[in-house]
Parts: structure tokens; sequence; C-alpha cells
């Protein structure tokens, strides 16, 4: 992973020490809290339903096990021994005071990290493929990529007061784990048509919110050396042309959207021209640099197959299960990437407790290389595990609560912090989840329902995905009770789609058993146990469950 | 007329925190039972002490919530203010309550 360099260790001291000031002249009433708050919102700190949050950006999802002691040691000292795993791969604090920030901020920037740009309207922390550098369908890793648009935003001077907050995701392989399509920019790793080149498929446009876009495809195909200049084109035009009177119509989606397709691809191109053979221009030995951060790790030659671990699939269910749906292959020979589930019936999703950061940073460094991913569904990866090691992982994952046999089944819910948190949210989402958790813990159920999802917000600005679930929860505040709207059909992959709402509100009493209809009315509608639920709602449409839930 | 009390963030640890008069001096509380009640259109005195705190940097953005008064004191009449008021409806994250849960 990127090592910081001395200016790197440099610049984020300087951050921390002016913070300290800003907070010190706060606290003495120095400065208003209208002052305030765009520092403090800088800073990765909100103030929330009961407290300040502070969130803290994890790169492109990707964790050193001392990172990850780091950040239990944060939850432990200075908030209430736990943290959040958000949907765009960084953590959050519930309960940090003022006062205790600036330490905070330090204890990060020992172990190379920072909450800067987790807020306000600049570019936000880049997103990718929790399996990057391990997937077998890669075309190729993504990272370096990232680390590039990183260290290309961070600060940007002429992108600090955006329209809106902006979100750039970049996928290197054919399974798209990223949900490309619904950021501000995609970028998709692809190979040329007339060679073997790799280059950028880009999407602009893309987003969620009160009015959910898919991205537009605006370059079909972006050499990479373009990759920094295309983008400054594409952040300019926003930065000229997006609208800064009207909150709700703020994000790029809604430029591209009023714009055209078309109209906005040609002033991007008219801007692009004039910057493309500057210094942004990416040169071999740029790209070799970078690649230097993210060369493989000193796999062993090892075969793709243990007597033990075969033994114990043959002879224990359980274990059997949990290599069936949290377990997949890893382009090394005898090695294996492993979902750690944050999706179990005692903790809300995405939810980690210290002690648990720091058996899985032990666990990192005894099975994994020393490495962690978060993903965009609130779960956690560990990348390069060998075969052999999976029977002793899998048991020290059970002690931990982190072996649920669930990855992208019905119960691997996302769900944002909803009312019990956050000072946005309209109605709870994580007493939903759960009470959707307990109904259906059944493994046999789990496993034949296949693969489908569960996205849930508690309120329109949809942190939770709602849009792109198969199945979406979106709760609302009708005359003060709150009500939860079914949308169905989304998808967050290389199929993306935006949900369609159903059909009137649920309330909470009722919203499970309305889950459990529209799964009912899959499992008897689906012509063969390999359709999957988003496969039989695209065949049938809307009206068999809109029958079986309000016939 | 509805019966309102004034609540607000701390500002050193943005906690929730109720607004309670004694003798015309402000005090902040966490316990939305111990805030003082006023009907909507006597809140005056309320308001100008809640802006004085907020001046003296002691609270960050006050506001006037309506309340009931049941047989168990003083409750806020909005989801939202009640989750304020008691926290939040789910049990929170603890290495010890995980343990004792497997455990059983």
């Amino acid at each position: 992973m990127y090592q910081y360099s001395e200016q790197d260790h440099q610049l984020l001291l300087e951050r921390v020490s002016q913070f300290r000031g800003q907070v010190d002249r706060r606290l003495k009433g120095e400065l208003s809290e209208e002052e305030f708050k765009h520092q403090r919102l800088r800073n990765g700190l909100y103030l929330q339903l009961h407290a300040y949050m502070l969130r803290v950006a994890i790169p492109y999802g990707l964790l050193s096990s001392e990172q990850m002691r780091t950040l239990a040691h944060i939850a432990r000292k200075y908030d209430k021994g736990y943290g959040h795993f958000s949907t765009r791969q960084n953590i959050q604090y519930n309960w940090p005071k003022l006062e205790d920030v600036p330490d905070i901020l330090d204890d990060l920037a020992k172990v190379e990290m920072h909450a800067i740009q987790t807020s306000g309207n600049c570019i936000r922390n880049t997103t990718s493929d929790p399996l990057a550098g391990v997937a077998r369908d890669e075309i190729e890793d993504p990272r370096p990529y990232c680390e590039l648009i990183r260290q290309w935003s961070t600060f940007h001077p002429e992108f600090n007061f955006l329209p809106r907050k902006f979100k750039i995701a970049v996928s290197g392989a054919t399974h798209d784990r990223a949900a490309v399509a619904v950021h501000d920019i995609g970028l998709r790793l692809v190979k040329s048509d007339s060679s073997e080149e790799t280059g950028f498929e880009v999407y602009v446009g893309g987003g969620l919110g009160r009015t959910p876009m898919l991205g537009k495809v605006i370059r079909a195909f972006l050499p990479k050396q373009d990759m920094l200049t295309y983008l400054e084109a594409i952040l300019r035009v926003y930065n000229m042309l997006g609208r800064r009177d009207n909150i709700y119509k703020a994000r790029i989606k809604i430029l591209v959207h009023e714009t055209g397709e078309e109209k906005f691809r040609e002033l991007v191109e008219a801007e692009w021209e004039k910057i493309k053979a500057g210094g942004l221009f990416l040169r071999d030995e740029d790209f070799n640099w970078v690649k230097g951060f993210f060369n493989d790790p000193a796999y062993e030659a090892i075969p793709d197959n243990d007597v033990d671990f075969e033994n114990l699939m043959l002879n224990n269910a359980e274990f059997a299960r949990w290599v069936d749906k949290n377990i997949e292959l890893h382009k090394q020979s005898g090695y294996r990437i492993v979902y750690l589930s944050l999706k179990t019936a005692h903790q809300p999703p995405g939810d980690v407790t210290a002690d648990q950061m720091d058996a899985i940073a032990d666990l990192a460094d005894k099975y994994s290389l020393g490495h962690i991913r978060t993903t965009h569904r609130q779960n956690l990866v560990l990348s390069d595990v060998q075969l052999k090691d999976l029977p002793a992982l899998w048991e020290e994952l059970k002690a931990l609560d982190l072996a649920t046999p669930n990855y992208n089944h019905v119960t691997d819910i996302i769900s944002c912090p909803g009312l019990d948190y956050c000072a946005l949210a309209t109605a709870r989402s994580i007493p939903i989840s759960q009470a959707i958790t307990a109904r259906f813990d059944d493994y046999d159920f789990i496993n034949d329902l296949g693969d489908v999802s569960i996205n849930i917000s508690g309120c329109i600005n949809a942190c939770g995905h709602h849009h792109v679930a198969n199945i979406g929860i979106l709760g609302v505040n009708k005359k003060g009770t709150e009500v939860y709207q079914l949308t169905l059909g989304g998808s967050a992959r290389e199929d993306a789609a935006i949900g369609k709402i159903i059909g009137p509100a649920f309330e909470a009493d009722e919203i499970v058993d309305a889950v459990g209809k529209v799964l009912a009315v899959y499992l008897e509608s689906r012509e063969e146990p390999e359709e999957t639920f988003l496969m039989t709602y695209r065949r049938l449409g809307q009206a068999p469950f809109k029958e079986r839930l309000y016939g | 007329m509805a019966l309102q009390v004034y609540t607000a963030s701390l500002l050193k640890e943005g906690l929730v925190a109720y607004l309670a008069l004694e003798n015309g001096q402000p005090s902040w509380t966490s316990d939305i039972h111990q805030a003082t009640v006023s009907e909507e259109d006597t809140l005056d005195a309320l308001k100008q002490a809640a802006e004085q705190s907020e001046q003296e940097n002691i609270i960050v953005a006050p506001y006037a919530i309506d309340v009931l008064k049941t047989e168990d004191g003083i409750v806020a009449a909005t989801k939202r203010e009640q989750i304020r008021a008691e926290g939040p409806t789910i049990e929170l994250p603890q290495d010890n309550l995980r343990e004792s849960r497997q455990a059983a």
C-alpha cells in the first residue's frame, strides 16, 4: 500500500496543528459556530443527533493491521468502544468530544490516516473494488489509479469549494464491486477494442439521494495517461456550471441531466483540449512510481488444494456453509479471499467493537499479510489467506461473531445509521435491519434465496443505497409516524439499475412481513434455482409482487 | 398552547442538553425531566437564557421543542426528539455484551 513521504507527513502534522488551533479558538469563543462549522466539516467532524461524529478516511478501503489497531485505540480511548464502517469504505465514530478531536487526528496521523475531505463540498474519498489486486476477474489493479486520484484531489485548490460534494469510484474488474454507475464520476478499467491496451470507460453524473440517476458514459475509452487531465476537465465544467443556487440541484448529475449528455460531453472535451498536454498528463515514470506501492506480495508457490481443508468441508456442515458463502477464489493458487461479515443479529450493520478491531488486526497479521479491506456493503475482507489456514481462521472468526455465512445474501443488509444517530434522518433504519435479520435467520432459507440484496435508508438522502438494492427500503416520516417505502429491482453492479417504488408505504410493524411476501413471490415464481431475485423481477415486472403486497 | 422546552448540543461534548432556569439562573442538563417547561407564548425568558448560553459558548444551536406532560414526566412530542432525549433505540455494540450473549 502507499507509504507517506516526508512531505505527506509534514502536510498532515501541519493540518492537525491548524485544527487544534481552530478548536482552541472555538472553545474560547474566538470563533463563532458559523465560522468554525466550515473548519470542522473540512476535518470530517459533524454535529449529529446525540453528539459529534468524526468520519475518518480509508483511502479506497485499504487498511494495514497497524491502522486497524489505531482505529480500535480511538474507539476505546475517545469514543464508546466501537466504530461504524460506512458505505464509502470509511469509518465513523459517533461520540467523540470536540476537545479530544485534535488528539484523535494526531493519533491518526501517526499511522498515515486523517479525516480530511470526508465532508464538505469537495472531492471525497475515492472508493474502489475491495478485491483490487487479488480478484480473478481483474483486468488491471485499480489501486494505483485511486492513489493518483487521491493525491491529485487532496487539497486541490481549484476544487475546494465545489457546488456540492463529489464522489469518485474506480473499478478494474469485469464485475463491478464498486458501484461505479452511481458515483459523480465512475471509472472502469477496460481493454481497448483495437489493442491490448487498458484505459477507462468514463461514467459521469451518477448518484443516489432524492434524484437517483445512473451515470452516463461520456467516454468509452480514455487512455490511462489522460486520467487526471480528463478528471480535471470534468471538474472544471462542473465547478463553472454546476448550480449553487439550489442545494437539491447542485450535484453533477443534475448538471449532466439539464445540459444534456451530448452537450456536456462537448464541454468536457473542449476543456480537455486546453489542458490535456499539461502537467497532469501521466508519464510512464509516474505509473511506475505509484505501481511500486502495489506490487504483489511474495506469494508462496502452493497447490490449490489441502487435505485438512477438504476433510473439514466434508465433515463439518457449518464450515462448509461459511466457505460457500464468505470465501472467494483468489488469483493466486492456494490462496483465498475471506469476507468478514459485519451483519450479525448482535450489532448494527457495519459496526465493530474495539476488541473486534484489535482481533481482526491480529488475524490479518497471522493469516493475511497484514492487510484488511473495507467494502461498500459495510463488511471487511482478508484478501490473502492460504487455503490451509481457513479452518483455523474460521474458528477464530466464529469466536468473534464475524463468521455469519451471509455475504451477498438476504441478511447482508446495508443500513445507514438512520434516526438512531443521524440529524438528517426521518426514520430509523437499524431496528428494521435487525428485525429482518431476526426473521430470516434460517440458513437453509437464506441459502435457497441465493443472491439478493436488501438496503435500508432512513431518509431521502439515501446513504443506505436503497435505490440500488434488489429490495430497497426507505424510511420516511408521515404525519409523525415512521413508515417504510419499498422499491424493487435496483442493482449496484455492472447491470446497474434504479429500483422502482412498488406502492404505498408500510408501517414499521408491517415492513418485515412485506419483505417476506416479496421473497415468497420470488421463490414461487422463479423458473429454476439459479434464477436470481433480480432475474425473476426483471422477467415478471412489478405486477405479481404488487398483487401480493396490496391485492 | 403547546408546552415547550429549550434544547441544544453542549459545545465541548456535543451531547444533548436541556435548559433549566432556577431563579433566573440557567443551567443545562442531559435529563429532559429537569428542563424548565413553558407555554409557547411565554418562552421569552427561556429563549433569552438559551441565546445567552450560546454567546457564552456553553451550547450550540438552541431551539424550542414541543413536549407533553405525562405520568412519567416530560416527554418530547416527536420521535426525533424522543430519541435525542433517550438515546439510540438500539443496544450499542459492546465487547462484553457480545460475549455474554454468545455464552448464553
